[in-house]
């Protein structure tokens, strides 16, 4: 696998893949082909991202508590994926991301794609899934110290945070049928989308409201415990 | 001779990944066509006739899909019929089944896909790229029914002692709370423990080892040479355009010369290549059978 070994070169990395590189490609890709590509050339981009995160994971020193806690997370998230309509997910791994940083949110939101689409169907979709449930990780973790001192703030990057995932898998519904982005195919989609964007933001609001304390206590007892 | 699903895993994704690639990318009604039946084929030669609700779905699924595009898109120049003063056109019919049937098909081969590949093969190929990700994947699959079984004990133990029972909603929402929040709290304190016993035990000095053994042996090496080279013609002929297909305005449809033909050929010989493994295991197991 790949290997940076400056630091400050890993670090820049570490933002500019997904901010910037990745929307770059993906303009860059819609402009040099046509649209048929479209679907290849994002499913390609999120691959790559995917991989280079895992890279860069691989490459560092995780201590094997950490590795563990990140698994506690993700077999939790799993088992709520199974409550109907409500999906504490996005809420958990935002949690996770509050208090063990943005990495470990990331690699919660992507694992748990991995793990419930075993039992969901793995496609396509396991890739975007991955790379938004990760990023809402991330994005959380980058954003910990605001999100931790107002309630309100972490409640409302809860909701957005599940309009955004929504948003997002409607591209790829768009792409993959439609084998170029066509706008008015995206109204429809959000539109049918509706009812699952709700629930989404709902049940993010929800399990953040009621669970972010009580996690955030217990997940800082362990820090301070046991030091990871 | 093993079965298809006996294959290694990192030859049987690569078969997955080639098939479903050419799918998604060609777009070509001909190259669907062979998907379509393709994945439907080998799911049913996997499967017998059972999950007849499965099939309902995809069919439900597909008509839906075939008909979303027609609806909304008003590109083409043969008009069927005019509704709420929009024209439902004969090649925006075509592009929706078509496009259904690329969404369909490659929903049958990820069935399929999900059948074969088991936790198990997913991890060693995840291994191969990232341990440490396969560690964290292997261990939250083993955590899972480990949190189940201990919630039942923490959810017997305080009903037990009268904590809550369950025949009142809000005391039963909170009681379950509680259970929550306990495997919470047990189940990082227990994973640090397994982390400490991990380190004492010397993870990560050495190389991961698997539960099973796979080995990837010459058959697998023929299997995805074969593999490789199917793909390498039908990828040639989808990216020199010898597969190109026009909905829009007219339909244009031919399969331009000898690429075309090969390609669409190799397609099929790909799509074709696990079902007559299968046939032939089947078979050769019958004969061994009938000579008991």
């Amino acid at each position: 696998m790949i290997v940076i070994r400056n630091r400050d070169l890993r670090s820049v990395i570490k933002v500019a893949v997904p901010f910037i590189i990745v929307p770059l490609l993906t303009f860059a890709g819609s402009v040099v082909f046509d649209q048929k590509r479209h679907i290849i050339i994002s499913l390609a981009i999120a691959v790559m991202a995917l991989l280079l995160f895992a890279a860069g994971f691989e490459r560092k020193t995780t201590g094997s508590r950490r590795l563990v806690i990140v698994s506690v997370m993700t077999a939790l998230c799993f088992a709520g994926r199974f409550i109907p309509f409500l999906k504490p997910i996005s809420a958990l791994t935002i949690i996770t991301a509050l208090y063990l940083g943005g990495e470990a949110g990331f690699l919660v939101g992507a694992m748990t794609a991995v793990l419930t689409n075993f039992y969901f169907g793995q496609g396509p979709w396991t890739a975007f899934q991955m790379l938004a449930w990760g990023l809402i990780g991330f994005i959380a973790g980058l954003l910990a110290e605001p999100l931790k001192r107002k309630k309100a703030l972490l409640l409302i990057y809860g909701a957005l945070a599940g309009v955004g995932y929504s948003l997002i898998m409607d591209i790829w519904t768009v792409l993959w049928y439609a084998e170029g982005f066509s706008v008015k195919l995206y109204l429809g989609a959000i539109v049918t989308a509706i009812p699952y964007t709700l629930s989404y933001a709902v049940s993010n609001v929800l399990f953040l409201a009621v669970l972010a304390k009580p996690f955030g206590e217990k997940l800082d007892r362990i820090k301070t415990k046991y030091g990871v | 001779m093993r079965s298809f699903s006996e294959f290694d895993p990192i030859a049987v994704t690569i078969w997955f990944f080639s098939v479903i690639g050419i799918a998604m990318f060609s777009g070509h009604p001909l190259v669907m066509s062979i998907s379509l039946a393709g994945a439907i084929l080998f799911f049913i030669v996997r499967n017998g006739l059972r999950h007849g609700r499965s099939h309902l779905f995809f069919l439900i699924l597909f008509i839906v899909l075939a008909l979303a595009n027609p609806i909304i898109s008003h590109n083409g120049a043969t008009v069927l019929f005019v509704l709420n003063n929009a024209p439902v056109t004969l090649e925006a019919l075509l592009y929706g089944i078509n496009s259904a049937a690329m969404i369909v098909g490659v929903l049958y081969w990820f069935r399929s896909f999900t059948q074969i590949m088991t936790s198990e093969k997913v991890l060693r190929i995840a291994g191969a790229i990232s341990p440490k990700l396969s560690l964290i994947l292997s261990m939250s699959l083993r955590a899972v029914p480990m949190f189940a079984h201990r919630a039942k004990q923490v959810s017997d133990a305080q009903k037990a002692m009268g904590l809550y029972n369950d025949d009142n909603i809000i005391d039963d929402l909170r009681g379950r709370m509680r259970v929550f929040s306990i495997i919470a709290t047990w189940a990082l304190e227990n994973g640090i423990i397994t982390a400490d016993s991990m380190t004492a035990r010397g993870y990560g000095t050495g190389r991961r080892t698997q539960l099973r053994r796979f080995r990837f042996s010459s058959s697998d090496a023929a299997f995805t040479l074969v593999t490789l080279a199917l793909l390498g013609v039908s990828a040639a002929a989808v990216a020199s355009g010898a597969l190109d297909f026009n909905f829009y305005p007219h339909i244009e449809a031919d399969v331009k010369g000898a690429a075309g033909i090969s390609g669409a050929a190799a397609y099929g010989a790909l799509v074709l290549l696990p079902v007559i493994i299968e046939t032939e295991v089947s078979i050769r197991w019958k004969y061994l059978q009938s000579r008991i």
